[in-house]
């Protein structure tokens, strides 16, 4: 789940050269493992599956050591930018919410192991008529935090609600998915008195969406913190966003936007409900404004006072901090790790470079290790082996071009590819996002070519206009960084926006403007599978398949490195959003 | 005095339109669209149109303008957040809240900081100053200069993160800064704010206690503090009578500079000390491309920096009866 904000501020976080994510937390670990020659080891990954009715049932398992009171403070250097939960499209925004918002299914998180279970609803969900219906039955006892019950006719006003001219920043995939549309001009929203047919409150406790074609993981969109519940009663349409009425375990008591943020305990939320929360805490308050090195300062400092309470979702490790963080053996134990669940590329203009022989000579002459040493060293992250990330259900390591044997570039190869496509001296114009670290990086990147035979020209975008210029079709530019996160860890949410030629346009996610008939038919065969662990098979083979035709070049997954206050337990890594997970948090005595 | 005060204001309103008709058009020509920000991931043409409506910006720049400049006496309505009431600044694209709301949240803070800081570099600034002036020469006066030179040298950015490590993370002597209400809770207020206020001491009260040695030094030269001295004029009435009043106008120039300066944002101090003043908030405006709050700011601060100007030129008048106004 990860908006545009949070793109580019992967790439700025990118840039000063300081990420990263994995499945190990304080107390993580696990998940599938491999290893290269020079690369080094891949480092832990997490995997989902779906879960049964069982995994389902609350309350969820107790955190060894785990007891539930005080406050915690949490520093963060922006406010969450929505509340209403249907515009929130940020990791940092689902993170929040899921202190104060429950879905129909949300992630259970078990160590490495992650699970998609039924939240709200009993399971996590039962398609039937081969996917094109899915039934969803709401659990005993689920309340808002006035007391009233939360019922089918709930779920299906947050749903429609969806649809409304104001809600503009949420995800949009079942909105499409039951208009099968345009779905603004197909559906205005409940307001006016119109319902949509193919969503309906069968009774106060079953819900049952149908649509036209199948969708086999529309249950993984149900966990996107857009589709949680919003309560019809209690629906303020525009001034939601200001003052939500809580589902989870805390409701807001207090809020200075982009300053302060007091959360207290929704005395209606039962945790025999919620197989995903724990919710110890009594109390959070939220401070906002904390920049990278300050916030980072107060981290490594905070052994006494309030700031061993003191914890952040995202504010990871400033760069400059790095090293001395990494080297200090005194703050191991307040220090999570993790993989970043986001896709890293290096997007070739497929539309400029039509000759696949050259693009081959660009993945072969680009220099990851390079790279990832100018970003700060092996620690900073790993090479990609594929275009999905290994977070996502269904990764197969390729390493199709022999980049993680070889990351440092095989100019002599690249010169024979290109002689070989007779385009020697190939022109190549390689832009970069202007920044300090981003132009280190364009300087080790036009050597390598060089090396290989290209002839180079850099090319520095400003970073206000940077997402503008390389979403254009027709853009002057050969080779460009691009990130991409799935919006639920499975295939559909990656592979299909980034690589279906039939999406090309300005502003289109087909940043490498790829066209491949067979590739796009492809995507619509996996599309219509109705059984999901098929579907992510597919996948899979589809992403070793596009890496073949050479459309971009993997990167780097960076590495996320974040510190707490000493009394602060159960601050466990979310390998699916790339922040620490509220749900476990506790206060140590 | 009073038709002055009229001038100058219908002066200030013409500055502050062409400023904000001039800002408005830089701001909205940088080619980044804010609409894309606010669309979601996956943006289709319809939805960005649908953003584009809800912000205001489907219309021509001057339309834009017009708008913006009209909301200011009658208010405005919002697709996306609903009434705005005049005077309205607009919605900003970053909290979804009146832009006005924010300024007048955050503007308690920068005036604590500004006003606290200036009690305490006038004082220290001043007072050192005359002392320098009237022990010229002493070991006193020569090292109130060099202390006043090494400070004036330094930067906000660089003694306020060293003040932060050592004072407040390593040695725990001064508390975090931290934004206060003086009204609710004067302890906190003071304590939030004790380590920026003698940081920004620091550094002004060097120019300060400079200023007003030179001053002081000249006017103490000057052919009327001569006579007074020759007619057997205590050296204590002259001091403080003809050369700490003649000096007086330079000190109020400063000041009002300073002071509408620190008022209109005092970015680096609040950006350093997490501080949520007018001056974070036009930083945090540029980064996340929040035109509404930026033209705010920058009309703000303008109109400060205007107000303060006019205020030194009256306090002139009052202190000099030499000046006249006409």
């Amino acid at each position: 789940m990860i908006s545009r904000k949070t793109l580019r501020a992967a790439a700025a976080v990118l840039t000063v050269g300081t990420l990263t994510l994995t499945a190990c937390s304080s107390g993580g670990g696990g998940g599938s493992k491999s290893s290269d020659a020079k690369g080094g080891k891949l480092s832990d990954q997490a995997q989902v599956s779906v879960g049964t009715a069982a995994d389902s049932q609350g309350p969820a398992k107790a955190v060894e050591g785990a007891k539930a009171g005080g406050t915690v403070k949490d520093i963060e250097r922006d406010d969450f930018e929505h509340l209403d939960p249907a515009q929130v499209y940020t990791n940092t925004g689902s993170n929040f919410s899921q202190l104060i918002t429950r879905g129909l299914t949300g992630y259970k998180q078990e160590g490495s192991k992650v699970t998609l279970v039924g939240d709200l609803a009993t399971d996590a969900g039962k398609p039937s008529d081969g996917g094109k219906t899915w039934t969803f039955t709401l659990k005993d006892g689920v309340k808002w935090e006035n007391g009233e019950a939360i019922t089918s006719a709930d779920v299906k006003h947050s749903i429609e609600r969806t649809f409304a001219p104001f809600i503009t920043q949420g995800a949009s995939y079942v909105q499409q998915w039951l208009t099968d549309q345009d779905y603004r001009k197909a559906y205005e929203g409940p307001y006016g008195g119109k319902h949509l047919d193919n969503v309906i409150a069968q009774d106060p406790k079953t819900i049952v969406f149908k649509f036209d074609k199948p969708h086999a993981d529309f249950n993984y969109a149900m966990a996107m913190t857009t589709y949680a519940v919003v309560s019809e009663k209690g629906d303020t349409k525009e001034e939601y966003d200001k003052k939500p009425l809580s589902s989870g375990p805390y409701k807001i008591v207090d809020r200075v936007t982009d300053k302060t943020l007091t959360l207290e305990r929704n005395t209606n939320w039962d945790a025999k409900t919620d197989p995903i929360r724990n919710a110890y805490p009594d109390k959070w308050n939220f401070e906002f404004g904390f920049q990278a090195i300050p916030a980072t300062d107060k981290l490594i400092a905070a052994d006494k006072g309030e700031d061993q309470t003191t914890m952040s979702f995202y504010a990871s490790t400033a760069g400059d901090r790095l090293q001395k963080v990494l080297g200090d053996a005194s703050l191991k134990d307040r220090l999570v790790k993790g993989n970043s669940p986001y896709a890293d590329y290096y997007w070739i203009n497929n539309k400029r470079i039509t000759n696949q022989k050259v693009r081959e000579a660009l993945i072969q002459a680009w220099p990851l290790q390079q790279i990832r040493q100018t970003e700060g060293g092996p620690d900073t992250g790993d090479y990609s082996r594929s275009l999905l990330n290994p977070t996502v259900a269904g990764f197969q390591e390729t390493d199709v071009w022999g980049k993680i044997a070889k990351p440092e570039g095989d100019p002599d190869k690249a010169k024979a590819l290109l002689k070989e496509a007779g385009a020697e001296n190939q022109k190549i114009v390689y832009a970069y996002n202007n920044t300090p670290k981003q132009q280190q990086i364009s300087v080790v990147i036009e050597s390598a070519l060089k090396k290989a035979g290209f002839d180079v020209v850099i090319k520095p975008i400003d970073t206000k206009t940077w997402y503008d210029e390389i979403s254009k079709v027709d853009k002057e530019i050969d080779v460009f960084w691009g990130g991409w996160g799935a919006d639920w860890p499975t295939g559909a949410t990656v592979l299909p926006v980034l690589f279906d030629g039939r999406t090309i346009a300005d502003g289109s996610q087909n940043y490498s403007n790829f066209n491949d008939p067979e590739i796009n038919a492809e995507i619509d065969r996996i599309m219509a599978l109705s059984d999901s662990a098929e579907q992510n098979k597919a996948w899979g083979a589809l992403d070793k398949k596009i890496l073949e035709k050479a459309p971009a070049i993997p990167g780097i997954t960076n590495k996320f490195y974040i510190l707490h206050g000493s009394k602060i337990g159960g601050a466990e890594y979310d390998p699916l959003g790339q922040i620490i997970s509220p749900n476990k948090v506790f206060l140590k005595p | 005095m009073f038709r002055f005060l009229v001038r100058r204001m219908l002066g200030a309103g013409a500055i502050l339109l062409i400023i904000s008709a001039i800002t408005f058009c830089l701001f909205y020509a940088v080619p980044a669209d804010p609409a894309r920000s606010f669309c979601g991931k996956i943006c289709s043409p319809t939805d960005l149109e649908t953003v584009r409506t809800n912000l205001g910006m489907n219309e021509a720049l001057p339309l834009q303008y017009w708008h913006w400049f009209v909301a200011l006496f009658v208010g405005r309505t919002y697709p996306a957040w609903g009434d705005c009431a005049a005077p309205c600044l607009g919605y900003s694209f970053t909290n979804h809240e009146p832009v006005l709301a924010t300024i007048l949240d955050r503007f308690p803070t920068t005036i604590s900081l500004t006003l606290g800081a200036a009690v305490v570099f006038l004082v220290l600034g001043v007072g050192a100053g005359m002392l320098a002036a009237h022990k010229q020469g002493s070991l006193l006066d020569k090292s109130a200069s060099a202390i006043s030179l090494t400070f004036s040298s330094m930067q906000i950015y660089f003694i306020g993160t060293l003040a932060m490590y050592f004072l407040v993370r390593q040695t725990g002597l001064l508390p975090e800064p931290h934004d206060g209400s003086i009204t609710q809770d004067p302890a906190a207020w003071f304590s939030g704010l004790l380590l920026p206020w003698i940081v920004l001491a620091l550094i002004f009260t060097a120019n300060y206690t400079r200023m007003t040695r030179s001053s002081m030094i000249e006017q103490l030269s000057e052919d009327h503090v001569r006579t007074a001295r020759a007619k057997g004029m205590p050296g204590r009435t002259v001091f403080l009578r003809y050369a700490w009043r003649g000096s007086l106008g330079q000190i109020i120039t400063i000041l009002g500079i300073d002071l509408g300066s620190l008022l209109g944002g005092a970015i680096i101090t609040e950006t350093t000390f997490n501080l949520h003043g007018i001056g974070r908030l036009s930083i945090d405006a540029v980064v996340d491309n929040d035109l509404p709050m930026l033209m705010a700011v920058v009309v703000v601060a303008a109109g400060l920096i205007v107000l303060f100007n006019i205020i030194v030129d009256a306090a002139y008048a009052l202190i000099d009866p030499r000046i006249r106004l006409a």
